[in-house]
């Protein structure tokens, strides 16, 4: 239970990371016809870093199949969100 | 990202669109039902109505494993090995190692089906490979697993063939990462508003992207379950044994010990059982008991991985006492690296270290997968859509196989549950795949256009899966949802839910695109008018 619940956690962590950096990413802006030119890099970078925490704590605690979970988990976040986000601005457009 | 030089970066994209075209589509084919085979416990719960929650081996066994021994001919107590069909019946194959015609090592034995309360169903008699095949409780199952395996391709022709589409995929994937300059830059760039070309581009690569990582681990140890029985084993054996794979097989997967031939009764194995269960935590999936009858009977219980842990778990216990000697290392005595990357390839080929939750997530990276493998094909013929007329046969056969090969999936699960009761499942599960398929293909030779195939085969699949429950339930008399969650098995249910909100989804889409084209066809003479 406890691998399960810290995987959650994890995912839940890094899918707050990626919305943000989703939301603001300035080519996928540029793509929409976006006016705002986006998250700058350094703080993109930032986001990055942030993301990824929840996965390292993972490994220092030695559980890897939260870590597995984390990775493919958010995988599949990122994935969706970047479809998510496309279908959203041609409903807008 | 990785910088290559511009002619370096031209032989990459040739290697990464020609690796993908030519074995594009089987490789789709081996993806999509991986895909599905991760969930083929619980499709085989779902299809068969499986009401049991308590494993076969939470249950004594000993008393039931004594009486079998007893029935079988001695010959064939060399081995026995244990472990769970149907719902939570127990598996029980007596057996002997022996050379086949063609000198290869087999096993040849007695093997007993008995269902949950120990009576026996079926007894068979011959090799494993004889033996083992699909019941008709779990043919949907099987076959699932079977296509993907090997594509139904005898062996061991068909495991080469899946390992070469492994080394493909893991080709195609070291290949795209070398060529994509802004690998991170475009990863949540998915253009609508742009050619063709580019939309299929961004579609591919966002997300070839996002499952990279598991496009290694999937293709890697795809190949490494392929190659490991049919060349690794033999060439090392060649190398190191002379040959003698059952030698190579004691020295690497064997227990070292002085051989001790006199006759002594095997221990409780109940006693076994209950102290794998309380030292692991769970239900063993799989017992082998090696020199049965003997004093020097050596019993392995298999379990899947601790919490926390991506290792399956293997206990060595003493046949004849009954008692625990050690936790045994996948590969040789001691604990190593190698014994531990050997260990971790099943779960994390099949995503089943952590239950539900790791296995619902290795599915949808495994639809991520499908979907790169089929929009990268896709990119490919529209690249070249328009240097050559020629190639509109391939993007039909695209479609035919992109959309045809779920609508087969589908059509052969409701084969199962319509021919289970009557005891034919295992003939028509195949045969529907088939005839489905079949259907497919004629109905691709004839289509008005590709948009229209794929529409129609769009609503096909829907269509069958919304009837996925209504058959289970009717046809196969399964259990409604409120007994199966009364037991103890809400897959069932939830499996139907997922099977009817993905038909009903399909059909929406499939009717939406259809009065979409039909109004902007009604459309052209009006604007023609004008």
């Amino acid at each position: 239970m406890t691998t399960l619940y810290l995987a959650l956690a994890a995912l839940v962590f890094s899918a707050i990371a990626i919305v943000v950096l989703c939301v603001g990413d300035p080519k996928r802006l540029r793509a929409v016809g976006g006016r705002d030119g986006g998250m700058a890099s350094g703080q993109r970078r930032l986001l990055i870093a942030v993301a990824c925490i929840p996965g390292f704590i993972c490994v220092l605690l030695g559980d890897a199949a939260a870590f597995l979970i984390w990775l493919g988990g958010c995988a599949l976040i990122g994935w969706a969100l970047a479809t998510y986000f496309s279908v959203l601005s041609k409903t807008e457009n | 990202m990785i910088h290559l030089k511009k002619d370096e970066t031209k032989a990459m994209v040739a290697v990464h669109g020609w690796s993908g075209i030519l074995l594009g589509l089987l490789l789709y084919a081996v993806v999509l039902t991986g895909t599905a085979a991760v969930f083929a416990h619980e499709i085989g719960a779902w299809s068969a109505g499986h009401v049991t929650t308590t494993s076969a081996f939470e249950k004594p066994i000993d008393a039931t494993i004594r009486r079998l021994s007893a029935m079988t001919p001695a010959r064939y107590r060399e081995a026995v090995n244990l472990f769970e069909i149907g719902d939570h019946g127990l598996g029980v194959f007596f057996h002997r190692h022996e050379l086949d015609a063609n000198g290869t090592p087999t096993e040849s034995g007695i093997y007993y089906q008995l269902d949950n309360s120990g009576r026996i169903n079926r007894t068979l008699r011959g090799t494993a490979e004889e033996v083992f095949g699909p019941r008709n409780d779990d043919a949907l199952s099987s076959f699932l697993v079977d296509t993907h395996v090997r594509l139904h391709v005898p062996n061991p022709w068909g495991l080469l063939l899946t390992g070469i589409l492994g080394l493909a995929m893991l080709v195609a994937a070291i290949s795209g990462l070398l060529i994509h300059r802004h690998l991170f830059k475009d990863i949540f760039t998915l253009r609508r508003r742009a050619s063709p070309v580019l939309i299929d581009r961004d579609k591919h690569s966002v997300a070839g992207t996002w499952s990279l990582p598991f496009a290694f681990i999937l293709a890697f140890t795809g190949s490494f379950f392929s190659f490991f029985g049919t060349i690794g084993v033999p060439v090392v054996a060649m190398a190191a044994f002379s040959g003698d794979v059952e030698a190579l097989s004691e020295a690497v997967f064997g227990n070292p010990g002085t051989p001790d031939p006199r006759p002594v009764a095997i221990g409780n194995l109940d006693r076994i059982t209950s102290d794998a269960i309380r030292r692991t935590g769970e239900a063993p999936t799989f017992i082998a008991i090696e020199k049965f009858g003997r004093a020097d009977a050596e019993i392995t219980s298999f379990h899947n991985p601790k919490a926390s842990d991506i290792e399956p778990v293997a206990l060595l216990y003493n046949g004849a006492t009954a008692t625990f000697e050690r936790a045994k290392p996948t590969v040789g005595t001691r604990t190593s690296a190698g014994g531990t990357l050997a260990g971790i390839m099943g779960p994390l080929h099949f995503g089943n270290f952590a239950g539900l939750l790791s296995k619902a997530i290795w599915f949808g990276l495994g639809f991520a997968m499908c979907y790169v493998t089929f929009t990268g094909m896709r990119l490919w013929v529209v690249r070249r859509k328009d240097e050559a007329r020629s190639l509109a046969w391939l993007e039909r056969t695209l479609t035919v196989v992109g959309f045809g090969l779920p609508f087969g999936l589908v059509a052969s699960a409701a084969a199962f549950l319509v021919t289970m009761p009557l005891g034919l499942a295992v003939y028509w599960t195949t045969a529907a795949f088939l005839i489905a398929s079949g259907a497919a293909i004629f109905t691709g030779f004839f289509a008005r256009s590709n948009d229209g195939l794929t529409q129609m085969l769009t609503g096909a699949t829907g269509a069958v899966m919304i009837a996925l429950p209504l058959l289970r339930i009717f046809a196969a008399s399964g259990p409604g949802w409120t007994d199966a969650i009364a037991v103890g098995q809400p897959i069932i249910a939830a499996l139907d839910i997922a099977f009817a909100a993905a038909g009903i989804w399909l059909v929406r889409g499939c009717w939406t695109a259809a009065r979409s084209s039909t109004r902007s066809t009604s459309n052209i003479p009006v604007a023609a008018e004008a």
